[in-house]
């Protein structure tokens, strides 16, 4: 009897039913897809029909397909160089030089944080586009000037030079922060002239971030997509993806050269991210001082220099701000000032927001036709609405999921530290980050596109509106690594006493759990939810990979505006709600940062301070208002 | 030794092991019904694991512990009534004061009148404002935040009460003036409370009685006179207070057994007093001033001696002054020389 009831236990059940879910989240959605899509690559068919486990690979040597290799890799260490030179710049000129206007400067700099992806690209691409605003002005002014300049390689690397320079702003901008100031004045109390200081002393602790930086430049490099797809780069991915939609009736074998391609990219990624944890584990300069000082800005006291910095800084001020600012600006203009890069200071709109309006146009037959309702807003345009909701869905959806997979996870690893089911546990989750999403994508498109595949109930899932399931799926599971870094860092905020002194009052593990250790780390959970949600919701990548009519999320909306502009009547104001969506995601982006860093960072004590203020304030309106209606009765 | 009614904790024949690692080897505890009790001891001494054998959250692989005469060796944490103020205080930083010391209560699903009536009542005993009852845990200062966690660790009406160097994490000020509030504290409660700590001070100024650990053993217990005055073993007199270990020369002198390791406490040494069982002539080597008094470094029967001197204005000493050093028979402490 006693047998029973203890192997009828709900913490038993509970956890067979943890480490079912965990094994089946594995192999199910991460390991078997993957393998599956290796197999690929060696049981490829030859020209004869037979099963050729080196067709492909000497296909590869044989045809073109090192070219995408190469202009991926070229690309990548073109990248390293030019957002290097570019992200170091901008975060020495805001935070250790003394440059006036520093805080306009960082803001301007700090645009990236707020629109990336196919937003930021698009947004290029409608200033230094053939047509685009830039070039119409510089064709004007230099005739000669070829119009496609900005397509291609240079185009890929311009564009990504500046979207890339986030993690700089973020990370390298926290290093520099971090440096002890009395070092500095050490240094220079020694006879170090300043140049010195800042190659001696300042750069060596800035060293292990700028390394994480540029293999995560570089990672981004070769894994690129958006930028070479919509300007026209021939990469890696964009060739996976191009071949993942060819059939054996166009060309050979093309699944299993997308297979080999997404492979080559894993191999890459995996080398780089082992240096990467060899040369973190192998320690970092840590700084001994017990009392830092706040670092002092530096005055550049060569004047030459000094003015030299200043054009630099603003023109790379210039650079991160025009299109932004174009984009904003050209959100509320009509279509006729949009297609002619003139801007109407006469005539603002808010329909490329809100509402329709009818289009009236000249057929080839001489006549003139309308077209209802051709041109319209954002959020009245069924297509973009629908791309909004789905994104809205899928990503809230998939960043729920992720935050609630890690958070019990990251529980489970904590209550078993140092065991070896919690490393098998922390690495299943973190293998998805050895993977481009590419290949993670990819491997669900092929694997998951039949009815054989028995753990899924023999489903195919790459079927119509069972797509959805399938990018959620691929949002989480590329999610998890990055969720549960962040996770694992909140969880080390809870002292071990906390827990002892909960369970000394006598709360249960559940009780412990939900009241204590949840309300500690949900800060950090949500800001998790907020960032992966933020990255998801515009998400390109994953999406132009699944390539379906059904999971048409909403930069692949925003992609298709830059193509349809105008066609026989249709779409009038493509272009137009190009930027609108831009300022839309700018704002979504905007306050999803605000809550996270502004909001979500304040402790208890934070909230209860302004709690108190509001409430004094509110009060001495009240006050104000009851003090004049009596004064008022009297 | 306590009669048996009067025994609150007993220890009986603990061996706590962490691998093949003995932390503690067969401890031997009495604590008396509303006594301070505290176990003093440097760092990875014991001490705390023997605290936290008593609170439940090790299990030790032998022996017993028995609470006002029941075994409870085997009761779980929460059900074991023992209250414990830890020493970053664990108080719960998303939660209020008043969450905080409402915790316990509301696990125990007491009714949120009787949850209010009962905070509230704690918080006065300890002086905590319904003002501060309603901050955050993060805007109180370092003596507040004592006196939430004592209040939490009370407020379910525990038996006993365990700190564990609750005053470490403090300045050294406060820390004084603490320990001082927390001896009201207990007087007034009346709770027996085991009280860990590695500063041998706070320990002889607030325990009814210490036990002094070493290694995994108890040394001694006793009376912080006893401790002090009539340590038992030379562990002992070292860990407690500073002390002079009397070189040959100096023991050869009052004939006293060679076998043995002969201490005396630094103020049992007098100066220029005669009339002791051995008066020799030194040399002041140099002075360190500490305000309330004064330590003088006397090299004599070639050793240094330290001595400790009333700062009174009367028998202040220059450096190379010649003085007569005294030491009676009746203040030494000797050791059996350990092989």
């Amino acid at each position: 009897m006693k047998n029973k009831s203890e192997w009828l236990k709900p913490s038993l059940i509970w956890k067979v039913f943890g480490i079912a879910f965990f094994v089946y989240l594995f192999f199910g959605f991460m390991l078997l897809p993957c393998l599956n899509t290796i197999t690929q690559i060696f049981t490829a068919k030859n020209a004869a029909g037979e099963i050729d486990p080196l067709a492909v690979i000497k296909f590869f040597f044989a045809g073109n397909m090192p070219s995408y290799v190469w202009n991926s890799l070229k690309l990548a260490i073109c990248l390293v160089i030019t957002v290097n030179v570019v992200g170091i710049s901008i975060v020495l000129l805001t935070e250790y030089f003394e440059i006036k206007g520093a805080k306009v400067l960082r803001l301007g700099y700090m645009t990236t944080l707020i629109y990336s992806g196919v937003a930021l690209v698009t947004g290029y691409l409608f200033l230094y586009d053939s047509d685009g605003m830039l070039t119409t002005w510089l064709v004007k002014v230099f005739p000669g000037m070829n119009k496609e300049w900005f397509s291609g390689f240079n185009a890929v690397l311009f564009t990504m030079t500046f979207a890339c320079t986030s993690n700089h702003m973020l990370f390298l901008r926290n290093a520099i922060r971090g440096i002890d100031y009395n070092t500095v004045e050490a240094a220079r109390n020694m006879g170090a002239k300043p140049f010195k200081v800042l190659l001696k002393v300042v750069f060596p602790t800035l060293i292990p971030t700028m390394f994480s930086l540029t293999v995560m430049t570089f990672i981004t490099g070769l894994c690129a997509m958006s930028a070479p797809t919509l300007l026209g780069y021939d990469s890696i991915n964009p060739e996976i993806v191009r071949l993942a939609g060819s059939s054996v009736a166009d060309e050979a074998f093309p699944q299993a050269r997308a297979a080999l391609l997404s492979i080559i990219l894993a191999l890459f990624t995996i080398v780089l991210l082992t240096v990467l944890s060899s040369y973190e584990r192998k320690g970092h300069y840590l700084s001994v001082s017990k009392t830092k000082a706040k670092l002092v800005k530096q005055k550049i006291n060569n004047p030459v220099a000094n003015v030299l910095a200043h054009i630099y800084a603003y023109v790379l001020f210039i650079i991160y701000m025009t299109p932004v600012v174009m984009i904003v600006v050209f959100a509320f203009q009509n279509y006729p000032a949009i297609r002619s890069k003139t801007l109407n200071l006469g005539d603002w709109t808010l329909v490329n927001f809100f509402g329709q309006q009818d289009y009236e146009y000249l057929t080839n037959r001489g006549k003139y036709k309308t077209r209802v309702g051709s041109i319209s807003g954002l959020f009245a345009n069924s297509d973009t609405v629908g791309g909004i909701r789905l994104s809205f869905v899928l990503s809230a959806l998939a960043a729920a999921l992720a935050c609630v997979i890690v958070v019990i996870a990251v529980n489970y690893i904590f209550k078993n530290k140092g065991k070896k089911r919690s490393t098998v546990l922390e690495y299943s989750l973190l293998f998805p980050w050895l993977l481009p999403t590419i290949l993670i994508c990819y491997s669900y498109r092929t694997y998951f596109n039949s009815n054989d595949v028995w753990y899924v109930f023999n489903t195919n899932l790459y079927w119509m509106e069972n797509v959805r399931f399938l990018i959620v799926m691929a949002y989480t599971v590329v999610k998890l690594p990055f969720a549960l870094r962040m996770v694992k860092a909140a969880f080390y905020a809870i002292d071990d006493e906390l827990e002892e002194a909960a369970k000394n009052l006598g709360a249960s593990p559940l009780v412990t759990f939900l009241r204590v250790k949840l309300p500690i780390v949900l800060p950090s959970v949500l800001a998790v939810f907020a960032l992966n949600f933020n990255a998801l919701f515009t998400e390109y990548d994953m999406s132009a990979t699944f390539h379906s009519s059904y999971g048409k999320s909403y930069a692949m909306v925003i992609q298709n505006m830059c193509a349809e502009e105008g066609r026989d009547g249709y779409n009038i104001n493509a272009s137009g709600r190009r930027c609108a969506s831009t300022v839309f995601i700018m704002i979504v982006s905007g306050i999803i940062l605000y809550l996270v860093y502004g909001v979500g960072a304040r402790d208890l004590g934070e909230r209860l301070a302004i709690r108190e203020k509001r409430r004094k304030r509110v009060e001495k309106i009240k006050a104000k208002f009851t003090g004049k209606k009596t004064n008022n009765a009297a | 030794m306590p009669s048996e009614q009067e025994k609150m904790i007993e220890l009986r024949d603990i061996v706590v092991k962490f691998g093949d690692f003995e932390a503690l080897h067969h401890i031997n505890v009495d604590v008396r019904k509303g006594e301070f009790f505290t176990f003093l001891g440097p760092s990875g001494c014991g001490k705390t694991t023997t605290l936290r054998t008593i609170t439940g959250f090790i299990d030790p692989v032998q022996g017993k512990v028995f609470v006002d005469n029941k075994d409870i060796t085997n009761v779980p944490i929460e059900k074991r009534n023992i209250g414990i103020v830890f020493q970053s205080y664990a108080l719960f930083p998303t939660m209020t004061v008043y969450d905080n010391i409402a915790f316990g209560l509301k696990v125990k699903k007491q009714s949120k009148a009787e949850v209010d009536r009962n905070v509230r009542a704690i918080a006065k005993k300890v002086d905590l404002s319904d003002e501060q009852l309603a901050k955050a845990v993060s805007q109180l200062s370092g003596g507040q935040q004592q006196r939430v966690a004592i209040a939490r660790a009370l407020v379910t009406g525990p038996a006993i009460i365990c700190m564990d160097e609750p005053l470490s994490n403090l300045d050294a000020k406060l820390r004084v003036q603490l320990r001082n509030e927390l001896k009201k504290m207990q007087r007034e409660f009346g709770i027996t409370t085991i009280y860990v700590t590695h500063d041998q001070e706070e320990a002889l100024t607030l325990s009814d009685r210490i036990a002094v650990f070493n290694k995994g053993f108890i040394e001694q217990i006793g009376t912080p006179n006893e401790i002090y005055n009539h340590s038992k073993t030379e562990f002992v007199c070292n860990f407690i207070g500073d002390i002079n270990k009397l070189e040959d020369e100096i023991t050869g002198k009052m004939q006293l057994d060679a076998s043995c390791h002969h201490f005396i406490r630094l103020e049992r040494v007098h100066v220029n007093r005669g009339e002791c069982d051995l008066n020799l002539e030194g040399v002041i080597e140099s002075r360190e001033y500490y305000g309330l008094y004064i330590k003088y470094y006397i090299r004599t029967a070639g050793q240094t001696i330290k001595v400790i001197e009333k700062n009174d204005g009367i028998n202040i000493y220059e450096a190379g002054q010649t003085v007569t050093v005294g030491i009676n028979r009746e203040d030494l402490m000797s050791y059996p020389v350990q092989e």
